[in-house]
């Protein structure tokens, strides 16, 4: 459209002057005032505010902790996501006919996505305890014998664990999706393809998943960038423990800045972060033409 | 006094010159259509009048008042969209009283003009329902209803039979017709339908590439087009159009036939020219040939039937050439007829410069 | 009758996948249960080996206590934020949706900008803003997390009022304009009206973010302005966790979101796909 009689020329930035008000709040400000901070040294114990350089930075850079930390999001991103995408592509496929209560199950099956995430991983908790939680209860059935495994403090169990939670949560998320896009597949172009004597296989890699593609890529976008930023679920399983082990870059974070009150250097590691993600996200999101 | 005056009107989409230079004026009460090929601004000028384009360069004046930099609302204009745009959440009534409630008209006042609106479209019964339950034809009236409302100085209408089957569209340009005589308003219609211009139209103004190649009366454009392209656009099946010289009061075709001009068409000789012939003028021969007229043998190559003619194509002057018979005089394919072209019709085209000579 | 193989028939895969999808409904559904049930059974049943998998008889008094100490304000509190900061939201964004959808304001670069604010970690946000609100006094005050939930809402409803507003046929907002509405009549009278479904899904799915979220609600809230998310952990403990507490907190937190999804979930394929999927 674009047309404006002079009159009405200022109306679309009054529109849209609260909003970017606000983004700019969490956008913007965030992003300057953590590049300022960082080249300071202020901690719990004293507010100099003298000009650090980059020592913060540098710090960053030996912090094996912080490293430790992006290895643990990094083997929980690669870990969940495929397996939430083949889990959810083969529920949705389940769900993509019609059978009997069928809005009622898929309705049933996005509960876990709608609960808070801290709740997830505290109902997990309690199912994962020990003693009288009910999962070791069932493996003991199968094992014959009782089995009381520490899922949040044997470090052999949490990743196990974390990712489980994970897995159920948003499994669902990624198989709404994906029943959606199979869902809109023109059927004429499966049918044609197995006319054509293309068998299942066949006709899924060069039918089906060069036309879900575009919406799968975003799903994966979405919920490996949500992947990334995990904290409530780790939380509320292992507070990062045992020690530091499931310590991800949002836990790392958050214990820098909130409980040893590293200021200076928990805003050299929120601006690298925010940096780093915008560029990626931008490039990502340009790639994708989501933004015309 | 004009209602609607447009002067040098120019519209840029970044490197794309859409509208070259308009200057239209029309007077009050008259319907003009605008019509052209896709792509040739007719659209884009009806918009800019209506104030949903800005202008690139030029001036709208409407009413006598510039309203160039005004508002659509503020331009005492009524216009129907293609796509009917009614309001899906509202009835047909609120639909139609749309834009006076915007005005902030009284209730009584209302009502009285929706009423008679819809009396005037036959749409009375319609009231209360929505427009997911009418037809096509239905709600292109509410749409028309929506605009004849509000009492404006200047109707547009944006192709608004486009979207109608063939029946329908012959009925409703009855009834536009009839709206216009009946409510005597100045209308700017656009359509890119020949048919619906030369019926509806006082003026056409033939648009091409963001100019106006041709402005008249319908009959005007159709028997003396100014370009080869306003008698190529007008009239259906089309003009054929023959290359040929003009030698001493003849045009020879390429393939050596010689057409004789009716005395009292000057041309030069050795120019070279289009012929251009329309379908309706070239009959199967009866008796001798009029003055004027010029008979030849043909081959018939395809025929085909519309019920009330047929069209008729053979070979002449090196390419193919369209003709009407009356529908009875059949013909088959290969079948040798006489044919009878009336020469006091045709065109001569200057190939250089595709103006009307 | 042909002799179609058993394991081919049509009813056979029927049944087949039937049974499959109750069975994952089962399983992604019992924590929920398990949760619930905790919430309504007894010490004496909780605390049991082997576990009792369903309670004798549905007792609150969980639920009594949570109320008596007071704990369950916290969910008015979570109440109280989250409809605000959606109430806010989406009128902030979605006019800004209809200036970038309808006049490209910014063009892509600020599109990009905004779609990308989406995906920022919660934590590196939040230590800035806490500092800030520290200076400004914000910090435990409901109107602190208001304009924040606001603020971290905004990208999500811009992207998804943004695909609801460009399938309003731009006919209707002409034809308004020419009939007599000024550009605000048009938003109220023809966008919001038209848009009205993809409102509720996307005012739906805002309010849950909102109701949901922890970090935020942990850094910057103390006593005052408790979430119920952040109530939950307090049962936390080392050694033991209050279990009844921790289940009934988070039953009181979950019920509304069920109910408001629940109601409204003809509405929300677009919504849960973020608007990947035109649905």
């Amino acid at each position: 459209m674009a047309a404006i009689a002079h009159p009405d020329r200022n109306f679309k930035y009054w529109l849209i002057s609260p909003a970017i008000f606000l983004l700019l709040l969490i956008g913007l400000f965030p992003l300057i005032f953590s590049l300022v901070v960082s080249f300071m040294r202020v901690t719990m114990l004293e507010t100099d505010t003298s000009f650090a350089g980059l020592a913060n930075f540098v710090q960053l850079f030996h912090d094996a902790r912080l490293w430790q930390s992006l290895a643990h999001t990094v083997l929980i991103i690669i870990v969940a996501l495929p397996i939430e995408l083949l889990l959810g592509l083969a529920m949705a496929y389940l769900f993509l006919n019609h059978m009997p209560g069928r809005p009622i199950l898929i309705s049933l099956l996005m509960l876990p996505t709608i609960i808070s995430p801290i709740v997830a991983g505290a109902t997990w908790r309690l199912l994962f305890d020990n003693r009288y939680g009910p999962i070791n209860q069932i493996i003991g059935w199968f094992a014959g014998h009782p089995v009381p495994a520490l899922w949040t403090v044997n470090p052999g169990l949490v990743y196990p664990a974390i990712i489980f939670c994970e897995i159920w949560q948003w499994t669902p998320f990624m198989f709404l999706i994906l029943l959606a896009a199979l869902s809109n597949v023109d059927r004429s172009l499966t049918e044609a393809a197995e006319i054509d004597g293309a068998r299942l296989w066949r006709s899924f890699r060069y039918v089906v998943l060069p036309a879900i593609f575009p919406v799968m890529s975003i799903a994966i976008l979405i919920r490996g960038l949500d992947l990334f930023r995990i904290f409530d679920i780790i939380w509320a399983l292992t507070s990062g423990g045992p020690g530091t082990m499931t310590e991800t870059v949002s836990v790392y974070a958050y214990v820098q800045g909130f409980r040893q009150f590293e200021s200076s250097y928990t805003a050299a590691i929120a601006f690298l972060v925010i940096a780093l993600l915008t560029v990626v996200v931008t490039w990502a999101i340009r790639r994708m033409g989501l933004a015309k | 006094m004009s209602d609607l005056k447009i002067t040098g009107l120019h519209k840029h989409y970044g490197a794309f010159h859409a509208v070259r230079g308009i200057d239209l004026e029309v007077p009050s009460g008259e319907f003009t259509v605008l019509v052209g090929p896709s792509g040739c601004g007719k659209s884009t000028l009806l918009r800019a009048i209506a104030g949903l384009e800005e202008v690139s360069a030029g001036t709208v004046e409407i009413g006598g008042r510039d309203v160039t930099w005004a508002r659509p609302r503020d331009r005492d204009i009524a216009m129907v969209f293609q796509n009917y745009a009614l309001y899906p959440y509202l009835n047909v009534y609120e639909n139609i009283a749309f834009g006076l409630r915007a005005r902030r008209v009284a209730s009584t006042e209302i009502d009285k003009r929706v009423k008679r609106a819809a009396d005037m479209l036959g749409i009375v019964q319609l009231l209360e329902r929505f427009p997911r339950e009418l037809s096509g034809g239905q709600r292109q009236r509410v749409a028309i209803g929506r605009a004849i409302v509000r009492d404006a100085l200047l109707f547009l209408f944006d192709e608004p039979l486009s979207n109608l089957d063939a029946q329908l569209r012959d009925d409703m340009r009855a009834e536009i017709k009839r709206l216009h005589q009946e409510l005597g308003r100045t209308m700017v219609y656009v359509t890119h339908d020949q048919i619906e211009a030369m019926t509806l139209a006082d003026r056409i103004a033939l648009l091409r590439d963001g100019k106006i190649e041709q402005l008249g009366a319908p009959l005007d454009l159709f028997e003396r087009p100014a370009t080869r392209f306003v008698a190529g656009f007008l009239g259906s099946p089309k003009m054929n159009f023959l290359p040929g010289i003009i030698e001493t009061g003849e045009v020879a075709l390429c393939d050596g036939t010689k057409l004789t001009l009716p005395p009292g068409r000057k041309a030069p000789n050795g120019q070279a020219v289009v012929l251009g012939l329309r379908p309706q003028h070239i009959a199967k021969a009866g008796a001798g040939a009029a003055p004027g007229h010029v008979q030849l043998p043909a081959i018939i190559e395809l025929g085909q039937q519309t019920g009330s003619r047929v069209q008729v194509s053979m070979p002449l002057g090196g390419s193919s050439i369209t003709a009407e018979f009356a529908a009875h005089e059949v013909t088959a394919p290969g079948e040798q007829v006489r044919i009878d072209i009336d020469m006091t019709r045709a065109v001569l085209i200057d190939p250089q410069t595709d103006k009307v000579i | 009758m042909t002799s179609v193989p058993f394991h081919r028939r049509k009813e056979t895969k029927l049944v087949f996948r039937y049974l499959t999808a109750v069975l994952l409904v089962v399983i992604f559904v019992f924590p929920i249960y398990w949760l619930f049930a905790i919430s309504f059974k007894t010490p004496g049943e909780i605390f049991a080996v082997p576990p009792v998998w369903y309670p004798k008889s549905i007792q609150f008094n969980n639920y009594v206590v949570l109320f008596k100490d007071g704990d369950a304000k916290t969910v008015g509190n979570s109440l109280v934020l989250a409809s605000a900061s959606t109430f806010f939201a989406m009128i902030f964004g979605t006019i800004a949706a209809y200036s970038l959808t309808r006049f490209k304001t910014g063009g892509e670069n600020l599109a990009v900008w905004i779609m990308s604010q989406r995906m920022m970690p919660p934590v590196a946000i939040a230590f800035p803003v806490f500092l800030l609100y520290v200076w400004l006094g914000w910090v435990d005050t409901y109107i602190g997390l208001i304009i924040l939930y606001t603020a971290f809402s905004l990208p999500y409803v811009i992207w998804m009022m943004r695909g609801y507003i460009e399938d309003i046929p731009l006919e209707l907002e002409e034809s308004a304009l020419i009939d007599g509405c000024s550009r605000w009549e048009v938003l109220w009278k023809v966008v919001f009206p038209m848009a009205r479904s993809g409102l509720f899904a996307t005012a739906v799915f805002t309010f849950v973010f909102s109701w949901n979220d922890f970090l935020f609600a942990l850094v910057l809230t103390r006593t005052e302005v408790t979430t119920y998310t952040v109530q939950v952990t307090h049962y936390f403990g080392g050694q033991s966790n209050f279990w009844s507490k921790i289940a009934a907190m988070s039953v009181l937190g979950t019920i509304p979101v069920f109910i408001t999804v629940a109601t409204l979930q003809r509405y929300l394929v677009r919504g849960i796909s973020m608007g990947a999927v035109k649905g």
